[in-house]
């Protein structure tokens, strides 16, 4: 940054150019495989140079699996996720490293235990919860004997049942929670002796530094939420409501008998649903800027 | 780790969490708590009646010297697993930020694997990694028997490993990235300027400042590997050979998911959480104890 | 005037539009779920869209649902919470769970309440029986079906000089060893699925692969394959192995089976008659082959194959219409000329003696491309079937399949003495089997 380094510099590169290297080979096998036709990507070797079929192995899957329309679908489930997420996390962090309570370490536990049960485990009951929201609440309710009425409320085919589950995990609490810690007392002392509440040290102090970890947190987000497909493929019967991962999952053949491997069009099928992530981040790499507040005490 | 500064109002801590705890009571433990009754019975997979069995699943379990070898073989997955893809995203982060020429286009290209989808991953790596016919083909050809995942269970475990790896690397250099650059840049001037070289700075000032990303990258990570890794072996290994990659998760899949035994898949699911839960809880006693957050 | 005139335009689009929607309306809906994926899925796509097209009354709405298996698992999700399809595509492996669930409707039952036009004799008893309860009822439809057959390779017979296919299993591996002196480096290929060397050997070769007439007559069935003809098959395999002239082909060595067949590498494998199409379009243009029926050893006589593929089962819980619809589409499908279509886009075999009939009498086998498919027909009929033969009702098969699997692999691998190997599979099969009978205690199989 400030000095010559040379040496060090020419280092860096070859290092960083290994992990490009690492990174991309994988995805240039993909490629390759994308353009070849149906004969020459199921040779044994396939061919290492990309074949003439670019534009056929594309369009074709383009089409067949209706892409234009189902990314729409997954882009608002992947943003619904990834606003959801940030938003809450960053309050339930906050509730959980601002305030002194008992019950905060529970809470704290509570919500982190998420990350450690395989979704395939619970899909079943999950499932359930979803084709009738309130059914916990109305259960709970029969249990204390009060007899409230409570309506059901079906989210299969609708965005908010592809969103609000996967919305109910930990990693952004536990993100924001260890940046948080390392935020200095001082700025919390000051904004309190200028008289300002919690809320307003939250807006106008705690979020403006989390900048580069939220944009951290929204890619990866983002990405997650877009390559969901085992959960839109239980919740969505309705065509219209497809997301593209789900598309990719009905193209992608299985491990059956007489079934012709289209891996080309698979192929191609998976990069151009990595499309839109690669944007994502292209957008999110705007916030990836360093020191732009000094926190320094 | 508490704050010395805190906030009083009781009522605005309840509301601020209110939406995480409602999301995951609804969401997460009301079903988990009908999968963990599952655990205690034996549950037809059409539901129906079911029959309380107490602990019969639990003892089956730890009966079973198939299960004990699937602990043994997540343990090594997540350990070398975590171990390879936190050394390496941690290397490569460092690098990048130095914001060197070119930097723009390695923090975009390295990110590329997390992107992509788990089936052409396993397709690629299937390729790169197949004896006889991709890249190791030429290697084996020139030192016969140096590498066959199929038949050789620590070539399969390198394998999934590397595989796994491969994508957590993206995941891991991301999250480094942005703790490197919310270090302040008027810190690692000021260093500078009392003549701290770069590699000294490094150690100095950004490794230690990068703990707290660091914990947590390594609690997400272990627990990544051992909850969230079915994918990477069905696409390349499948758990074979002879069991050598059979991960505990890969089993709670097939059983619960393929064969449809709902008990066996719950009650599997249990010991898996209590050893994630455990390993978190010594991680959080002992690993974060030496962090300093400020 | 202008305004007026868009008006009037807005109007009879308005018209035009609610008159399709009411046509769409009116039309009898029901769901269907299918397991298929890749291009098989697109051909469920296209047999629903050929029935939605050949009448007015009736459309079927169909969801691929990503995989068997999934489609198994989302069908149980579903209707735990009520909201299941009124079709589904269910594959063989699964069949004992539909059987035990309570939560279908019996097919037969269907074609009596609703007075279909079935002939349950037209199907291919072995065929029938595989999906029929051991009474003899079919309870599901079946529908994408097939058996298994070999696969040779004729130039590399023609080294050792001959022109025909091995009828035994002694032959064949005869050939093998000739071959393999005559400078064929690979002249078979295997993997470690258990379809082709454990199921379809057994019921070729009449060998039970558990007691009760392989599950058919009870829950509390024992497997005993380790003690039968299998046992033996599976050491000669390993020794062809050891003397280098047999391959492991799997996907994780780089080459499946398939593979390794259709570049010419192998000179023989054992698959699917839903291969052949794969085969055919893969193989270098150069390669001679031919399909013959599985080879049996010497002093067996011949019993008919098994059939794999899915059937589809109707689901209870749903209403008289969706059920009239639904009964439309299995109708529409039965059709000779859907079974003509279905062996025409995929490897798939017809599965009623009439559709067979039909085939023929249009040249259907004539056809380079299809020739040779008739064997599949062969084997599965080459008998009645006995009480081994007519199929595997064993609960959580898959997972006994997964554990033979891994045991193999050991003794393939080198790790275990084949023997000791499947004693163990056995061993740990007989527990999936007893918690099987404990899940479902208190019900019988039909």
């Amino acid at each position: 940054m400030i000095e010559r380094t040379p040496i060090l510099n020419a280092i860096t590169h070859v290092i960083m150019l290994i992990g490009v290297v690492v990174a991309v080979l994988p995805i240039a096998v993909v490629f390759i495989a994308s353009t070849h036709d149906f004969r020459t990507v199921n040779m044994v070797p396939m061919p290492l140079w990309p074949g003439d079929q670019f534009f056929e192995n594309y369009a074709r899957v383009w089409e067949k699996a209706d892409f234009g329309a189902k990314m729409i679908n997954s882009l608002i489930v992947a943003v619904g996720v990834t606003a959801g997420k940030i938003v809450i996390a960053a309050l339930s962090a906050f509730a959980i490293v601002y305030f002194k309570y008992r019950l905060r370490m529970v809470f704290f536990w509570l919500i982190f235990i998420t990350l450690m049960l395989p979704l395939e485990v619970r899909i079943v009951p999950t499932y359930a919860v979803v084709a009738d929201t309130l059914s916990p609440f109305r259960t709970i309710l029969d249990f204390l004997g009060l007899p409230l009425f409570v309506p059901e409320v079906n989210l299969l085919n609708t965005y908010t049942g592809l969103i609000l589950p996967l919305v109910a995990t930990a990693t952004g609490t536990f993100l924001y929670r260890q940046f948080f810690l390392t935020i200095p007392d001082e700025l919390a002392e000051a904004a309190k002796m200028d008289g300002a509440g919690p809320i307003r040290f939250f807006l106008e102090v705690l979020i403006p530094l989390s900048k580069t970890n939220m944009a951290a947190l929204a890619t990866i987000m983002f990405v997650y939420a877009w390559n969901q497909y085992l959960w839109p493929l239980l919740v969505v019967t309705d065509q219209d409501m497809a997301t593209a991962t789900m598309q990719l999952k009905k193209i992608v053949p299985g491990p059956l008998f007489g079934q012709p491997p289209i891996w080309n069009e698979a192929m191609a099928a998976t990069l151009l649903v990595m499309i839109p992530p690669l944007l994502v981040v292209i957008f999110m790499q705007g916030y990836f800027v360093r020191g732009l507040v000094n926190t320094d005490k | 780790m508490d704050k010395r500064v805190t906030f009083k109002s009781l009522w605005l801590a309840g509301a601020l969490i209110a939406p995480q705890m409602l999301l995951v009571f609804v969401f997460f433990y009301w079903p988990a708590s009908q999968a963990f009754y599952w655990a205690f019975t034996t549950q037809p997979p059409f539901g129906g009646v079911n029959e309380w069995v107490g602990l019969q699943n639990f003892r089956e379990i730890f009966a079973d010297r198939v299960y004990w070898n699937s602990v043994q073989v997540s343990v090594l997955f997540a350990v070398a697993s975590t171990t390879l893809s936190i050394v390496m995203s941690l290397v490569l982060a460092v690098a990048v930020d130095r914001q060197l020429t070119g930097y723009r286009t390695y923090r975009f290209v390295l990110f590329w694997p997390y992107a992509i989808a788990a089936p052409a991953v396993g397709l690629a790596f299937r390729f790169i990694f197949a004896p006889q016919a991709g890249f190791m083909a030429a290697l084996n050809d020139a030192f016969p028997g140096l590498w066959n995942p199929a038949v050789n269970g620590g070539h399969a475990m390198a394998l999934i490993v590397f595989a796994n790896s491969w994508k957590m690397v993206a995941y891991n250099f991301i999250f480094f990235l942005a703790g490197l650059q919310s270090i302040p840049r008027s810190l690692l001037e000021a260093a500078a300027m009392d003549g701290s070289s770069v590699v000294r700075r490094v150690f100095d000032i950004q490794l230690p400042l990068l703990a707290p990303t660091f914990f947590f990258l390594l609690v997400i990570n272990i627990t990544e590997t051992f909850v969230d890794s079915f994918g990477i072996v069905d696409i390349t290994t499948g758990g074979g050979p002879a069991r050598a990659t059979d991960l505990m998760v890969f089993k709670i899949y097939s059983d619960g998911f393929k064969a449809l035994d709902y008990s066996m898949a719950a009650a599997q699911s249990i010991v898996l959480m209590t050893l994630v839960v455990c390993l978190t809880f010594i991680q959080f006693r002992f690993v974060e104890r030496k962090i300093h957050y400020k | 005037m202008q305004i007026k005139s868009l008006f009037a335009g807005a109007a009879t689009l308005l018209a035009l539009a609610s008159a399709g929607s009411a046509e769409a309306q009116n039309r009898i809906k029901f769901d269907y779920w299918y397991g298929l994926t890749g291009q098989l899925g697109e051909i469920m796509e296209a047999h629903c869209k050929r029935f939605n097209e050949s009448q007015t009354k009736y459309e079927a709405v169909c969801v691929g649902q990503g995989g068997y298996d999934t489609a198994e698992q989302n069908t149980i999700a579903a209707y735990r919470s009520r909201q299941h399809p009124t079709l589904v595509q269910i594959y063989d492996a699964g069949t004992v769970n539909f059987m035990l669930s309570g939560a279908i409707y019996p097919a037969n039952k269907l074609v009596d309440d609703f007075k279909l036009n079935v002939d349950w004799k037209d199907y291919f008893p072995g065929v029938a029986n595989y999906y029929a309860t051991s009474k003899g009822d079919m309870w599901s439809f079946p529908y994408n079906s097939s058996t298994a057959l070999m696969y040779w390779n004729k130039d590399a017979w023609a080294k050792i000089g001959k022109t025909t296919a091995p009828a035994t299993i002694e032959e064949w591996f005869g050939d093998l060893r000739k071959m393999k002196a005559a400078g064929v480096e690979c002249a078979f290929a295997f993997d470690y699925d258990t379809w082709m060397p454990l199921e379809q050997f057994s019921a070729i070769h009449n060998q039970p692969i558990a007691t009760k007439n392989n599950g058919y007559d009870g829950l509390d069935a024992e497997l005993v394959f380790n003690k039968t003809k299998f046992a033996d098959y599976m050491k000669d395999w390993k020794k062809l192995l050891d003397e280098g002239v047999a391959r492991i082909q799997t996907a994780q060595v780089g080459k499946t089976a398939l593979q390794a067949f259709s570049d010419g590498s192998c000179a023989s494998f054992l698959s699917s008659v839903a291969s052949h199409g794969v085969v055919q379009a893969t193989a270098v243009p150069t390669l001679n082959w031919g399909l013959a029926m599985l080879p049996v050893y010497e002093g067996f006589t011949r019993q008919n194959s098994l059939v794999g593929g899915a059937s589809l089962w109707i689901m209870s819980g749903k209403s008289q219409q969706e059920y009239e619809a639904a009964a439309a589409y299995l109708q529409f499908i039965a059709k000779a000329d859907e079974a003509l279509w279905m062996s025409t886009v995929t490897g798939y075999i017809p599965i009623t003696n009439s559709a067979f009939k039909f085939l023929n009498e249009v040249g259907f086998y004539n056809n380079p491309k299809f020739a040779g498919r008739e064997l599949a027909i062969q084997s599965l009929t080459a008998t009645p079937p006995s009480p081994l033969s007519r199929g595997i009702r064993l609960g959580n098969f898959t997972q006994i399949r997964a554990e033979i699997r891994s045991e193999l692999e050991a003794a393939f691998t080198g790790r275990k003495d084949m023997q000791v190997a499947l004693d163990d599979a056995a061993a740990r099969g007989n527990q999936i089997l007893r918690r099987f009978e404990q899940t479902m205690r208190g019900r019988q199989l039909p």
